[in-house]
């Protein structure tokens, strides 16, 4: 085993020979892992802010709401206000934020328009961590209680109505009677949201309000709970549907089955582009080798003539290659750090954001890598690689020597 | 409106703004009442006009349905408080109007399923203040502006009503919240029917699209009539007895 320093100053010095064609082989690889490890990050990056997004555009964790309303989200499913079992069982270390809602489909109409929304009738101060909207409003004021008579209204959706801070806007929807339920409604703030869906789509009103004008009671649409990870929440969805069984307590993963879909498309996309980009690769590297070893067959048949055993030759070549992919991985690998270190402020990609806004995402994206990203792609990369090296390490191996020599 | 001449505003006005406005609803609804009027709704490039039954029995009860053309015909629609109902024969169904489409235009007209389902919110949902009075025809009329209070369902910012003191309606504004004009409800053609006097003629105009109106002309008309008991219910609707 003494002779593996010695295979590796050989590979190394091989390496060198021709330094143009190591370098454009290596200038290949460093190109293709600093794609792959970027590309991973700014994947992740953008899914990551998506999920993040999602959840905090009313989302949360979990969702408890009465047996029904995910079906069809409307008055007729509501939920009783939460009892003792289903308060202690929110009131655990790993519950962030909890709060309770009233959420029903409705009309909003100012004086020249008119449009579809959902009306949602919130805790302000329990909304506060939870969701977008305590942070969101940035003209007039956010709602002060629970019985707060103001409204809410987003940026793009005022414009649409054609009215602002300060004017009345009136609220139709259905009660619990089903009756026609209507109350005017001064607009005390307006919200920005992303994306723009959340500005038109969505108006909020303090809870005991919603509950007023729609004769809920004290019913609620649903509960939105906030946990301290959003991974592994299968011990509070249990403890929270054993509190409440006659409840449908759900997590995100369930409530948002696109975004769970975009994770796992996210995933095999990435994977498929390491493999294309790897494949390019490895083909210009099995190349480079061949043509390094054809050019030697002489000097192989001389070192077996000399005593050199086949799998001592296989090895050499295969530290030429193991030497060019570490090299490769570690260059790659700084200049795709620095990359992302450059990014950190976010890409900005405004000019395409309205494309960009119909796939949830949001015009600037911030990268992000993960261990597990990076671990994958340098792995893969060195493993198929020097699997790729087999090929013409096998070949420079079974050389008969007196062929190899007599070889022009 | 070139009959109305505008007075001068009157200092602290001792007439009750509200029972004004209540006298006129209660004027213009009766106890009861079944008129005919055509429905012409205008626009730049076409017009139609509509023949339509109404049938009213206190504030909260209306019958709408529509006889001619026949394209439209047996169309109708019944309210009761503040629900809807429109009965279309050509699919033979009753559909309850879900409160999304309370702000849409009835029967393609300038006027909303909003301005005949909660004409009378004008009473309860409003404080009304008298603004000044003049004259029309010789008589005197009273301009009353009705503010809506906070949390009506309404949209306007207010609304100028022109009321005659033999409790004619003449002209009713909306205004948005900016103080906009946006549409105006006016009345002429004032004219014995039904053994009262009363508004034959009723144009809306939105004011920024000139070219589009609505106007309605009473043709028929009977106040305080027996009205059977079947008719503002849902199976009347359906099935027409009258």
């Amino acid at each position: 085993m003494n002779r593996l320093p010695l295979l590796i100053r050989m590979a190394w010095r091989n390496l060198w020979r021709h330094p143009p064609r190591t370098l454009l082989i290596l200038f290949a690889f460093v190109l293709g892992v600093w794609s792959i490890v970027v590309l991973a990050a700014y994947g992740r990056g953008a899914l990551e802010q998506q999920i993040e997004r999602s959840i905090d555009n009313l989302t949360a964790h979990v969702q408890i709401h009465a047996t029904g309303y995910r079906d069809d989200p409307v008055i007729d499913h509501r939920l009783p206000p939460p009892g003792p079992a289903l308060r202690t069982a929110l009131a655990q270390a790993d519950v962030t934020a909890w709060a309770a809602r009233v959420r029903v489909p409705a009309v909003v109409a100012s004086e020249r328009e008119s449009a579809g929304i959902v009306l949602v009738g919130i805790e302000p101060a329990r909304e506060r961590g939870l969701s977008f909207i305590a942070e969101a409003v940035h003209a007039g004021r956010y709602l002060d209680a629970d019985d707060d008579p103001g409204l809410l209204l987003g940026r793009k959706l005022a414009e649409r109505l054609e009215t602002g801070l300060g004017r009345r806007v009136v609220v139709m929807s259905q009660d619990a009677n089903n009756q026609i339920a209507d109350r005017g409604f001064r607009v005390v703030g307006i919200f920005d949201g992303s994306p723009e869906a959340m500005e038109t789509g969505y108006v909020f009103i303090g809870r005991a309000t919603a509950q007023q004008m729609l004769k809920l009671g004290d019913s609620v649409s649903e509960l939105a709970v906030l946990a301290s990870s959003r991974d592994r929440l299968d011990g509070l969805v249990m403890r929270l549907r054993a509190a409440s069984p006659e409840s449908d307590v759900q997590p995100w993963t369930t409530l948002e089955p696109l975004l769970v879909l975009a994770e796992e498309l996210s995933g095999t996309i990435l994977t498929i582009w390491y493999l294309i980009v790897f494949t390019a690769m490895s083909f210009g590297l099995v190349n480079t080798l061949l043509m390094a070893v054809f050019e030697r067959i002489r000097e192989f048949g001389l070192f077996q003539a000399l005593g050199m055993p086949p799998r001592l030759i296989l090895g050499m070549v295969l530290a030429e290659s193991v030497i060019l992919l570490a090299l490769a991985l570690t260059v790659g690998n700084l200049l795709a750090g620095a990359t992302l270190l450059s990014l950190k402020g976010g890409i900005d990609l405004s000019a395409f954001a309205e494309g960009l806004e119909m796939f949830g995402f949001s015009p600037i994206i911030y990268p992000m890598i993960t261990a597990a990203d990076f671990v994958t792609a340098n792995v893969l990369v060195f493993v198929l690689g020097v699997v790729a090296c087999l090929y013409p390490a096998w070949r420079a191996a079974r050389y008969a020597p007196v062929q190899a020599i007599t070889r022009i | 409106m070139s009959l109305l001449f505008w007075g001068t505003a009157t200092a602290a006005p001792p007439e009750d703004a509200a029972a004004i406005v209540k006298r006129a609803i209660d004027y213009w609804r009766d106890v009861s009442s079944y008129s005919v009027i055509d429905m012409t709704i205008h626009r730049p490039d076409w017009e139609r006009t509509m023949t339509i039954r109404i049938w009213t029995r206190g504030q909260k009860e209306s019958l709408v349905r529509v006889v001619a053309p026949p394209k439209d015909a047996g169309n109708a629609t019944l309210l009761l408080d503040n629900d809807m109902w429109s009965f279309t024969p050509k699919i033979n169904r009753v559909i309850k109007i879900p409160s999304s489409m309370m702000n849409q235009s009835w029967m393609g007209s300038d006027f909303s399923n909003n301005d005949l389902a909660k004409a009378d919110d004008l009473i309860e949902q409003y404080t009304h203040k008298l603004l000044r009075t003049g004259t029309h025809d010789g008589r005197k009329v009273y301009v009353i502006d009705s503010t809506p209070k906070e949390t009506a369902p309404v949209v306007w910012g207010h609304e100028v009503i022109a009321i005659r003191d033999d409790w004619l309606i003449l002209e009713h504004a909306f205004y948005d919240q900016q103080n906009v004009l946006v549409k105006k409800l006016v009345t002429s053609d004032i004219r014995p029917m039904g053994g009262k006097l009363v508004a034959a003629r009723e144009r809306m105009q939105k004011l920024d699209k000139p070219g589009e109106w609505t106007e309605v002309v009473t043709r028929e008309v009977r106040f305080n009539i027996p009205i059977a008991a079947g008719t503002f219910t849902l199976s009347n609707l359906r099935n027409p007895r009258e």
